[in-house]
């Protein structure tokens, strides 16, 4: 795994937006990797019985897509030191999360860049807000 | 319905072991329809199988807490990995609640988890999660 280089990033560097078209059968697969099988994920008609158009990702989910597009740019998932963000809107079934992330600060001394992140879909929704990730960066 | 009372509670899953078949499975689940990333790498949000998942569930059971599945609502998550973890590793798990808030007739649960590696007292994993739930009928 090799860390970018504090000397490469710069304030204002962004992560390769990831899209992914998130289908039913995908999120059944990760309630089951998971162990997750709460109904409003895999039972369309209890999601509407609380108030969903349909079946909704899980929010772990849509954090393991953004947490592979900032690792991806940080040169691999041992890099990524934290993630955070709100679970704002559902990611309904069917659409496509696209994860997006830029720098806002470099700690050359310590090896850290810190990202504004985050999530939208293509329904228009923000789905993941207030995220900020810290990558560690190699000197 | 959780209250005051239920702050300090915490739930604790020792020996979970980080088994490379699930951390797989995880990893293919979040790749979906695209190739998996890091084959052998174990997704950092893994942590959702090693650390939420075996206290969240002794929390979501706890009848003292009452706490109702149904109206339950992930708000927020946070994660730091001072350690990455790795396949084959053992982690004691834990998940403690540090506040409960009623707004507007929702309850908001507070929880703060860490997962720690025995071997070299090693903190692999430490967040927070934010639960809500939606008042009922």
């Amino acid at each position: 795994v090799t860390a970018l280089a504090v000397s490469t990033v710069t304030v204002g560097d962004t992560v390769t937006p990831l899209s992914r078209r998130v289908t039913q059968e995908q999120i059944q697969a990760y309630a089951d990797a998971a162990g997750d099988h709460n109904p409003i994920h895999i039972d369309a008609n209890f999601a509407r019985s609380v108030g969903l158009p349909g079946t909704i990702a899980h929010g772990m989910l849509e954090l393991g897509i953004l947490a592979e597009a900032i690792s991806t740019w940080a040169g691999g998932s041992a890099n990524l030191r934290s993630l955070s963000c709100r679970f704002s809107k559902p990611l309904q079934a069917g659409a496509t999360i696209i994860c997006t992330g830029t720098v806002v600060a470099v700690d050359a001394s310590e090896g850290i860049a810190t990202l504004d992140v985050g999530a939208s879909s293509d329904r228009g929704d923000r789905v993941l807000t207030n995220g900020r990730a810290t990558v560690r960066l190699s000197r | 319905m959780p209250d005051q009372s239920h702050v300090g509670r915490r739930y604790s899953a020792p020996g979970q072991r980080i088994a490379p078949d699930a951390a797989a499975r995880v990893a293919a689940a979040i790749a979906g329809p695209d190739p998996v990333a890091e084959p052998g790498a174990v997704p950092p949000t893994f942590a959702a199988v090693y650390c939420l998942a075996p206290t969240f569930a002794q929390l979501f059971n706890d009848p003292e807490v009452g706490i109702d599945l149904a109206g339950l609502i992930h708000g927020d998550q946070s994660f730091e990995w001072p350690e990455p973890v790795q396949v084959g590793d053992v982690v004691d798990a834990a998940t403690e609640i540090v506040g409960v808030d009623v707004k507007r007739g929702m309850t908001f649960v507070r929880l703060a988890m860490e997962a720690v590696r025995p071997a070299d007292r090693a903190v692999v994993c430490r967040g927070t999660a934010l639960m809500i739930m939606r008042a009922t009928a």
